[in-house]
């Protein structure tokens, strides 16, 4: 018995060691098709070939399925690897399995979205900063002391409360009155009926900062119907395509893009340097920028 | 007192509900006088709630038949990506708005079936199995992207608004409207005035007497989940031509939405009760509220408790009153 | 005594050799029945005995394994209870199924909505159903208050009252009842017999299934007894009595001395 253990150590030792360092990029959702991801994906397994390691990108089939993302993860802390690149869907719930990675000495830092536990670099879009350039490019746009609304994602995740406050900050930092600000829940159509009522309750609003693409897309349907697409400005962030088609049509205004290409790369080169027992910095800003009808014909 | 004289109870126990939604609206208009009665909030309300409005006419079918149909968010999110990327890729507009309706029937006939066929022990389990199903198939369809830019005559009843000349432009009847009273009468007359419709409610008070009176119980339930099914893929037709748009997951938890739309109106989920009137006041309530909280401002954390507070409240309601009657 | 009674009339139901199994259990074996119009045919027999399969092959429920059902003279097979109405048998159920949370007329026709059709529907026409609802109860003598009534709101007199006038509501010319006064309060349990006596007296031919004595001594012309699954006993009610019945029921012949319960009773 003490023999078949041992050989089945000694396996697993040089099973180890014969292959190139494995790491796991778990994103919140899944890359095809969703260009966002496709390009976190796309940066990790452009670094990872030139590193010369071995890369394995998964997520849980939708962005809510918190549970399908712990299971992942600790199914794959289970088989061993190298180091783990989360974006993590909740950052509360995936704590505790973060902690179990640290504890089986796996090397892990967060992508995108900044997670609870301490110690753990984040490396993604600090959102404040790009949620103010959007504030700044409205400050710069329209009259001092307007009416502005803010469209707010889920405001329990870091990512809705970071571009609600630095959006609100930016925009009363430079003198504007906001005056309505509801939830989207990232949604396109819960967007909109928000933006009907933001328009009803406030006719007189200039312009709306929207925390994702797809709620400033119900936005704008909803001031088309109102007939007041003209009078009021839409900024969004993200840059998807369809915004960047919007924006290129004339319709939103401008949006943030991050770089996501830049968060799958520079995770990927975190764990690796990580795993040479470097030491790395505790954010790292894979940086925005703002996208309007000048420079949107590349996001489409 | 209230239950002493019969004429009063009666009215109550029929249109008790309509009074709720007056009452609501009062309240509404008291708080915010400027907003809440004027024509553009008024529209908002009705455009915001058409897809709820369809999806729970569909989930009272079903529930009459004490049954349950988790499935119709996810089968409306499945229309409109089935429809969004038809209408992309050229088909012509009277082809892509009757993909919608004919997805949802497919997916009520699969639930009927499995139901009925498969001799699954409760439609809780065949419409959870579909719920996934048409989930994962609708961000399949695209790989989780969504599809904007359907033309005008897809958005057609979604988005278009009749202002007859009276109404200054944006305020209107949207055609959403229209869509919900024709649907809503639509089943009122089936329900009953036809022998199906009695046969739904007569499956919904005692199933084994309905079978003795020579009624294919089974066909009838595979007729109920179509119907079902093809509210949802109606509901996919409406909200794809308000946002233009056909996106995976649209209506996520929108039958549950549904499900608190018809338990507020007074259906039983134990079958064999309720009634079309009380579903259209159900998703009122629903509307009205959710309008209420957002023109003053109230955090969504406390529109759900609300929420939760009236479905328990609205059931409660409804039980003091079958007390009652069961007394006189 | 199983061939002692000769049918009145030539037979308007007959089962011949039915067997039912339900896998390895045989709950009919090679039973024979028949009833001629107007005749009231008593069931009896202890739990398990077989009257209830029996019932559910004649209305059509169950099709038996084997053997064969004539009505009229003519062999006949039922693929459901639609079937076996089409020939006008019915059943009233000793739970009445009815459903309660619909009115007094809809449970009469339910199934068999008077009305005009269109596209594969039925548009109920709505007063020929309560008129002829108002009517049918009115030639049964049953007085309800409403026929809009919901029927939960009935007694269970009430109940089988509406029960037995959806049995006959389309000329049936064979009313299979179920322990009907099993679930009645006891002044109700005259009236309910003295309306199988009208049926009767209309020319209906009824099967009344009861563990009550009481019942079936009032009502019926004849009885017959199963026991496991056969058939044991058969016989014109004025050639036996009682207490012979009651021993058909256990499984014995020839019982002639009285029972604890007679006695109270004389």
């Amino acid at each position: 018995m003490k023999k078949l253990i041992l050989a089945g150590a000694a396996l697993a030792l040089m099973t180890s060691t014969a292959l190139a360092d494995k790491f796991l990029l778990d994103m919140k959702g899944p890359g095809a098709g969703n260009p966002f991801w496709a390009a976190v994906e796309a940066g990790a397994m452009e670094k990872g070939k030139e590193l010369g390691v071995e890369v394995m990108v998964m997520s849980p089939p939708t962005e809510s399925d918190v549970a399908a993302q712990i299971a992942q993860i600790e199914d794959m802390i289970a088989q061993g690897l190298d180091g783990i690149a989360l974006a993590p869907t909740d950052p509360n719930a995936l704590a505790p399995v973060v902690d179990a990675a640290k504890a089986a000495g796996i090397p892990v830092v967060f992508v995108d979205t900044k997670g609870t536990n301490e110690g753990v670099t984040f490396i993604g879009t600090n959102n404040e900063v790009g949620a103010k350039l959007a504030a700044d490019y409205i400050c710069g746009k329209i009259e001092k002391g307007s009416e502005v609304a803010i469209l707010q994602g889920i405001i329990t995740q870091s990512t809705g409360q970071a571009r609600a406050s630095g959006s609100k900050a930016g925009l009363e930092a430079c003198g504007m009155k906001v005056v309505a600000e509801q939830t989207g829940e990232w949604d396109r159509a819960k967007g909109q009926a928000a933006m009907e009522n933001i328009i009803t309750g406030n006719p007189n609003i200039k312009a709306v900062f929207a925390s994702n693409d797809n709620m400033a897309l119900g936005a704008v349907e909803a001031l088309k119907s109102a007939g007041k697409l003209a009078d009021v400005m839409v900024v969004g962030f993200d840059a998807n395509p369809d915004a960047a088609a919007s924006v290129l049509a004339g319709e939103m205004t401008a949006t943030v893009a991050q770089a996501p290409k830049n968060m799958g790369a520079f995770g990927i080169q975190a764990l690796v340097d990580l795993k040479a027992g470097k030491t790395i910095d505790p954010v790292i800003d894979t940086g925005t920028v703002l996208v309007d009808k000048s420079n949107a014909e590349q996001y489409k | 007192m209230l239950g002493n004289s019969p004429r009063l109870s009666s009215f109550l126990e029929h249109y008790g509900i309509v009074v709720i939604v007056v009452v609501m609206m009062a309240l509404l208009y008291a708080t915010r006088p400027d907003v809440f009665m004027s024509l553009a909030n008024l529209t908002n309300i009705i455009k915001q709630n058409a897809t709820l409005a369809l999806l729970a006419l569909g989930m009272f079918v079903v529930i009459v038949t004490a049954g349950i149909d988790l499935s119709v968010g996810s089968v409306m999110a499945l229309g409109m990506m089935c429809l969004a990327v038809a209408a992309k890729a050229g088909v012509p507009w009277p082809i892509v708005v009757l993909i919608g309706p004919l997805v949802g029937i497919t997916a009520g006939l699969v639930n009927g079936l499995g139901l009925t066929v498969l001799k699954l022990p409760h439609p809780f389990i065949m419409t959870l199995g579909t719920l996934n199903i048409a989930r994962g198939l609708s961000s399949l369809i695209t790989e989780g992207a969504p599809v904007s830019g359907l033309g005008r005559e897809v958005r057609y009843l979604g988005q278009a608004n009749y202002d007859f000349g009276i109404f200054p432009p944006p305020t209107g009847l949207p055609a959403s409207l229209f869509v919900v009273i024709i649907s809503a009468v639509g089943m009122w007359f089936f329900l009953n005035r036809t022998s199906m419709g009695r046969h739904i409610f007569a499956i919904g008070g005692n199933t084994h007497a309905a079978r003795v009176s020579g009624i294919n119980v089974d066909r009838v339930l595979v007729y109920v989940y179509a119907i079902s099914g093809f509210f949802a893929g109606l509901g996919g037709l409406l909200l794809a031509g308000r946002t233009d748009s056909g996106f995976p997951l649209a209506g996520q938890n929108a039958e549950l939405d549904a499900i608190a739309a018809v338990i507020i109106g007074g259906a039983s989920f134990f079958g064999g009760r309720g009634t079309v009137l009380g579903v259209m006041a159900g998703v009122l309530i629903m509307g009205l509220m959710r309008n209420g909280l957002n023109l003053n401002n109230v955090s969504p954390f406390w529109q759900q408790i609300l929420i939760g507070l009236v479905i328990i409240a609205a059931v409660y309601i409804d039980v003091l009153r079958r007390h009652a009657a069961v007394r006189r | 005594m199983t061939d002692g009674s000769e049918p009145a009339a030539a037979p308007l139901l007959e089962a011949r050799g039915v067997k039912k199994y339900f896998g390895a259990i045989t709950a009919l074996n090679g039973v024979s029945f028949h009833i001629a119009p107007g005749e009231a045919l008593g069931v009896v027999g202890d739990n398990g005995a077989g009257k209830s399969t029996l019932m559910k092959v004649l209305s059509g429920l169950y099709t038996p394994s084997e053997g064969e059902l004539y009505f009229a003279g003519s062999p006949v097979k039922f693929h459901s209870p639609r079937d076996a109405r089409k020939m006008g048998i019915e059943m009233v159920y000793q739970d009445f199924a009815l459903a309660g949370n619909m009115p007094i007329y809809e449970n009469i026709y339910l199934g068999r909505e008077p009305g005009r059709k269109f596209a594969g529907l039925t548009i109920i026409d709505r007063d020929l159903a309560r008129r002829m609802a108002a009517e049918h109860l009115d030639k049964l003598k049953i007085h309800v208050k409403s026929i809009d009534q919901n029927v939960e709101e009935l007694s269970g007199g009430q109940r089988q009252a509406v029960a037995i006038a959806r049995a006959t509501a389309f000329d049936a010319k064979v009313v299979i009842m179920d322990e009907p006064t099993a679930a009645l309060a006891i002044k109700e349990v005259g009236k309910v017999l003295d309306l199988i006596k009208s049926l009767k007296a209309h020319g209906v031919a009824v099967i009344v299934i009861s563990h009550r004595m009481d019942d079936i001594f009032y009502c019926c012309d004849r009885v017959m007894a199963l026991y496991q699954g056969a058939n044991f006993a058969d016989a014109p009610l004025k050639d036996t009595n009682r207490n012979e019945v009651i021993g058909w029921i256990m499984g014995t012949k020839g019982h002639t001395q009285s029972f604890a319960h007679d006695r109270v009773q004389h």
